[in-house]
């Protein structure tokens, strides 16, 4: 198993109104290739500038990040751009999509633009209808986003996240916005990417998600106070009450 | 709790008020400058006329008789002024920086300072009360391709005297003619006057004129009747001398409406589009029970505030704008209005005005959105077409351009009301173009009662003698022919011979101008209506002469033309710059009395010779007649209109104005782009799309809109310029059928490479700012 992503040192600052307000202060992270990382921890303890900080999408204050080899303070814009477009997938609590493309067109867009892409556009087009089929929204490719429902659009958020078949997947609360079944089917997309080797780095503040992965972190007041290694989830129902309730008891042990 | 609102919101949403704002004082500026124009060019002549004084009468008497005392003696008359005119013969009589002047061909008229009979003005409009010693103001014919400024030094010599006096300025004079066949003006100081006045060696012949303000312009009429050589002229008949500077006029005015129009357009345009951005939080509002009129009168009251800060500015603004536009169209005129200030005031409170109308209409939609409706940004989830047809799968534009076509696609309103305003930008120029354009070809020639022709010959000497009954017509025609032949030059002479008449229909009578052209056979003048006359008794009139006589075609007028009477039947209507005109046959015989005009001789070349050929006749015939006053049809037509290039100067003002505010569109409408698709340029950063292809987007659909712009345009040019300049031509001539004329480098590559150049920078500069956002900002957007 090799290293997809390091963090050394990591430090976020803001100054809002003259005001420092350290949001992450000296983490050190590595996730390995093929792990489901949780990142759990109470309302504003950094766990959100975590993830956009590690996947390039902030600048980091202090340390360093290393991604599949490129530390990305060092990579310009356009080079940190063509790593997310070609080795990252983001998931975001809210569905943003492009209001003037159908739900089809938004998943493909990413790979239209990909330069490693080397299909044709048609073929392009029947890989994003493939992965919805395998989503179950085949049926709403064609829709405007504001014609399907917060589940399906979460879907689509995740076949979009797929297009390119990146390296990592980094999910921030990918269910927060979504009732218990819907989030159920998310997890379940999520868990079999995850079995078929992408790796997947996931905020949440939901113990049945967190439960389902194989690692989980527990931030305070922007630094890593816990983790724990839940092993792989083979995916019965008693072993997920199983990890659930031994995650809950660590959480409990940690403030949560 | 309200104010609180307000005031937050004015804070918050800094930038887009901030757009809205100059777009309020970019069309409080159009309108009150554009009202000014409007009125000050439709009651022009008449404004300009009333500040000079410009009485009912005027009696131009030659020669040594008691007239003068005779109409101040007539009843009905209250004042009668007569300026005793100093007449310097030729243009030799004037010389400048060592050298005499040969920059005009008519005589020079001086004007004593205490003897003005109405009210002159200086360049800047101010009216001249007296003229120091030693020094003159002269008119534009005078300084017309002389390179003299202020304060300059002129010797005048008349007889034995000479004087050397310093140029003080400009004469700007109601009555005096401004194109380059008019006899230029000069203003003396009396002393200086007088100095001249009595050089008896100088023998000059007595020539007066009179302005008779009175209540009976009759009795004028008739007391003068049968005298030679004097002329009665009533005002309305002067007002023909800025036929061709109310045309520039009229242009300016419907460039005015044009500007106010695209003003509006954008304004509707910002305030629907700043109104859609509230439609979450008017959701929000709705939801916890605010009444719609309090959401409504909410934004009012705000769009209130800024309409009225932006109008305040807008005025002030518009007073140096309404100077520029006013000072290209009143060279020779006293344009303006003593209202001005309060017209632009009320301009500026109409678009305060307008503002609210428009703010009321597109809050509307605040009555029937549900509150859910208004959080969804006024999506009611119902839909019944594609927003757009395009796929990305199967669309063969790159990304880039396939985001840039969809948007546009996406949203047709949006992106069509930018097109039209973008078009209406790019009609200002190019219209001033064609008009520009027109004016200076030979497209007007008939306009002007001569036939198709290649050259003219504008001799004042030559025309004058005719005038006075030393050669005849034939004489000149056979002249010039015989000049042609003498030089190897194939072609044939013809003269436009004019003579007016005091023609009867009914109980009408009204002066009109006849003209008949004599040594082209072959020319069929063009008709409007019916047919061109055929025999000696028929003639074509112009649509304002048969309205002043209350005649139709078809009916018969009576002429008295130099004491002769004729008959007439009007065989057709006819298009003459020229207003109550009529077109003789061309064998008419105008008998013993010598014409009272002509537009000099036209030569037509046979063979129809290409443009170097025509101009090397012309050259020739230069040399030949000794005559700088030799012209091609095209320089004829602008000689004449002398507008030609005020009017490219408009075009130059149009294009300033055009790119500024071309680029102010721009700029502000990608502004509220970005700041209404900030997430979405988030969301396309956090996926991996670049910040070039961000800004390729954003520029993109600028340059689809401004080229579609440039498509529409093209498209409307010719029928909107024709369309245009033939009314302009209805309100001050009796004119139709004009096509116009076009430059195709200027209105087809120039143009629109300007539009879509200032729109590719504006919108490029403007969308480096997407790089601002960060794909971080995904997460943190409301």
């Amino acid at each position: 198993m090799c290293t997809v992503l390091q963090a050394n040192g990591l430090c976020k600052t803001y100054i809002v109104n003259k005001r420092q307000n350290n949001v992450l202060k000296n983490i050190d992270l590595t996730v390995e290739e093929g792990e489901m990382v949780a990142v759990m921890g109470p309302s504003g303890s950094g766990k959100s500038t975590l993830l956009y900080c590690v996947s390039g999408m902030d600048r980091v204050t202090a340390g360093n990040v290393v991604f599949n080899g490129k530390e990305t303070a060092k990579l310009r814009d356009k080079e940190l751009a063509r790593l997310r477009l070609d080795e990252m997938g983001f998931i975001f609590q809210q569905m943003y999509m492009m209001k003037n493309l159908s739900v089809l067109d938004n998943i493909i867009l990413p790979a239209v633009k990909s330069k490693k892409n080397k299909e044709s556009r048609r073929q392009t087009e029947e890989r994003g209808r493939a992965l919805m089929r395998r989503l179950g929204i085949a049926d709403v490719g064609g829709n405007d986003i504001n014609e399907v429902s917060g589940g399906q659009l979460q879907r689509a958020c995740i076949c979009r996240s797929m297009i390119n078949s990146p390296k990592m997947i980094f999910a921030d609360e990918p269910t927060g916005a979504l009732n218990r079944s819907s989030s159920d089917e998310v997890m379940k997309e999520l868990l079999s990417l995850n079995n078929d080797g992408t790796t997947v780095m996931c905020v949440t503040h939901d113990p049945k998600v967190a439960a389902k992965c194989s690692r989980v972190l527990y931030l305070v007041d922007g630094g890593i106070v816990g983790e724990k290694d839940m092993g792989h989830f083979g995916g019965g129902d008693k072993e997920l009450r199983d990890r659930e309730r031994e995650l809950n008891n660590w959480l409990m042990e940690q403030g949560w | 709790m309200f104010w609180r609102i307000l005031k937050k919101d004015l804070k918050r949403k800094k930038t887009m008020n901030i757009i809205l704002l100059l777009f309020i004082i970019l069309c409080s500026m159009f309108a009150a400058a554009a009202v000014n124009n409007i009125i000050a060019v439709t009651g022009g002549i008449e404004h300009y006329f009333d500040a000079a004084g410009v009485p009912e009468a005027m009696v131009y008497i030659e020669g040594e008789n008691d007239l003068e005392e005779k109409i101040a003696d007539l009843p009905g008359v209250s004042e009668a002024k007569t300026e005793h005119w100093l007449i310097f013969p030729d243009s030799a009589c004037c010389e400048y920086n060592g050298r005499k002047l040969d920059n005009f061909i008519g005589i020079l008229v001086g004007v004593s300072e205490k003897e003005m009979g109405i009210n002159y003005f200086n360049e800047e409009n101010e009216m001249i009360r007296d003229v120091e010693k030693g020094s003159f103001y002269a008119t534009k014919v005078f300084t017309k391709d002389l390179d003299i400024s202020a304060g300059d030094y002129v010797e005048f010599t008349l007889g034995e005297t000479t004087l050397r006096l310093r140029y003080a300025g400009r004469l700007k004079g109601a009555l005096f003619g401004n194109d380059s066949t008019s006899s230029p003006y000069i203003l003396l100081d009396s002393e200086d006057y007088e100095c001249f006045k009595s050089d008896e060696a100088a023998g000059m012949m007595p020539i007066s004129y009179t302005y008779v303000h009175t209540t009976d312009t009759d009795k004028v009429e008739d007391l003068v009747k049968g005298v030679e050589n004097v002329n009665v002229f009533g005002r309305d008949e002067n007002k023909k001398i800025y036929l061709y500077d109310m045309f520039a006029a009229y242009i300016m005015l419907t460039i005015s409406i044009l500007l106010m129009i695209t003003a509006f357009v954008v304004l509707r345009f910002t305030i629907g589009f700043t109104i859609s951005e509230e439609f979450r939080e008017i959701g929000v509002m709705k939801a916890v029970g605010i009444g719609n009129g309090s959401i409504r009168s909410l934004y009012i009251i705000k769009y209130l505030a800024l309409s009225l800060l932006g109008a305040a500015v807008g005025f002030i603004c518009s007073i140096p704008l309404t100077a520029a536009m006013m000072k290209t169209v009143s060279e020779n005129m006293v344009l303006g209005s003593e209202n001005g200030p309060a017209m632009g005031l009320l301009s500026v409170a109409a678009v305060v005005v307008i503002i609210l109308l428009f703010c009321y209409g597109c809050t509307h939609s605040v009555k029937k959105l549900s509150p859910i409706d208004a959080v969804r940004n006024g999506e009611t989830g119902e839909r019944f077409k594609k927003k757009s047809g395009l796929r990305l799968g199967r669309s063969k534009l790159p990304a880039t351009g396939f985001l840039s076509v969809n948007d546009v696609l996406s949203a047709p309103k949006r992106f069509g009301i930018i097109t039209v305003i973008f078009t209406l930008c790019l009609l200002l120029i190019t219209l001033m173009s064609n008009f520009a354009q027109t004016l200076s070809s030979d497209k007007l020639l008939w306009l002007f009662e001569v036939p198709d022709c290649q050259a003219h010959i504008l001799d004042t000497e030559m025309l004058t003698e005719m005038m006075s009954g030393q050669r005849t017509y034939t004489d000149i025609i056979d002249e010039n022919n015989r000049m042609l032949a003498d030089n190897g030059i194939p072609g044939k002479c013809s003269m436009t011979v004019m003579k007016n008449g005091e023609t009867v229909h009914g109980d009408k009578k009204v002066k009109i101008n006849y003209s008949a052209i004599k040594g082209a056979d072959d020319f069929q003048i063009r008709i409007d209506e019916g047919s061109a006359p055929q025999k000696n008794d028929e003639i074509a009139m112009t649509i304002s002469a048969m309205n002043h006589l209350d005649a139709q075609i078809g009916d018969r007028v009576t002429a008295d033309m130099g004491g002769k009477k004729y008959d007439f039947i009007i065989t057709g209507r006819y298009s003459a710059f020229a207003s109550d005109s009529a077109f003789l046959y061309r064998d008419f015989d105008f008998g013993e009395a010598a014409p009272t005009g002509s537009v000099g001789v036209q030569i037509r070349f046979d063979g129809d010779p290409d443009k170097d050929t025509v101009n090397g006749y012309i050259e020739k015939i230069k040399e030949a007649t000794g005559s700088k006053k030799v012209y091609s049809s095209a320089d004829f037509v602008k000689t004449m209109t002398e507008v030609s290039d005020t009017l490219t100067t408009i075009k130059r003002l149009m294009m300033i104005i055009t790119v500024i505010v071309t680029v102010m569109i721009v700029i502000l409408m990608e502004r509220s782009f970005i700041s209404r698709e900030k997430s979405e340029i988030a969301l396309m950063k956090a996926v991996g799309i670049s910040n070039g292809t961000v800004i390729g987007q954003h520029t993109l659909r600028f340059v689809i809109v401004s080229i579609l712009a440039c498509l529409l345009a093209t498209a409307l040019l010719s029928p909107v310029s024709d369309f245009l300049m033939n009314r302009i031509c209805l309100l001050i001539g009796d004119v139709s059928g004009i096509r116009c004329a076009f430059d195709p480098a200027e209105v087809l590559l120039i143009a629109p490479a300007i539009l879509i150049g200032v729109t590719v920078i504006g919108s490029f500069l403007t969308s480096l700012y997407t790089r601002t956002i960060k794909s971080a900002d995904a997460a943190g957007i409301e």
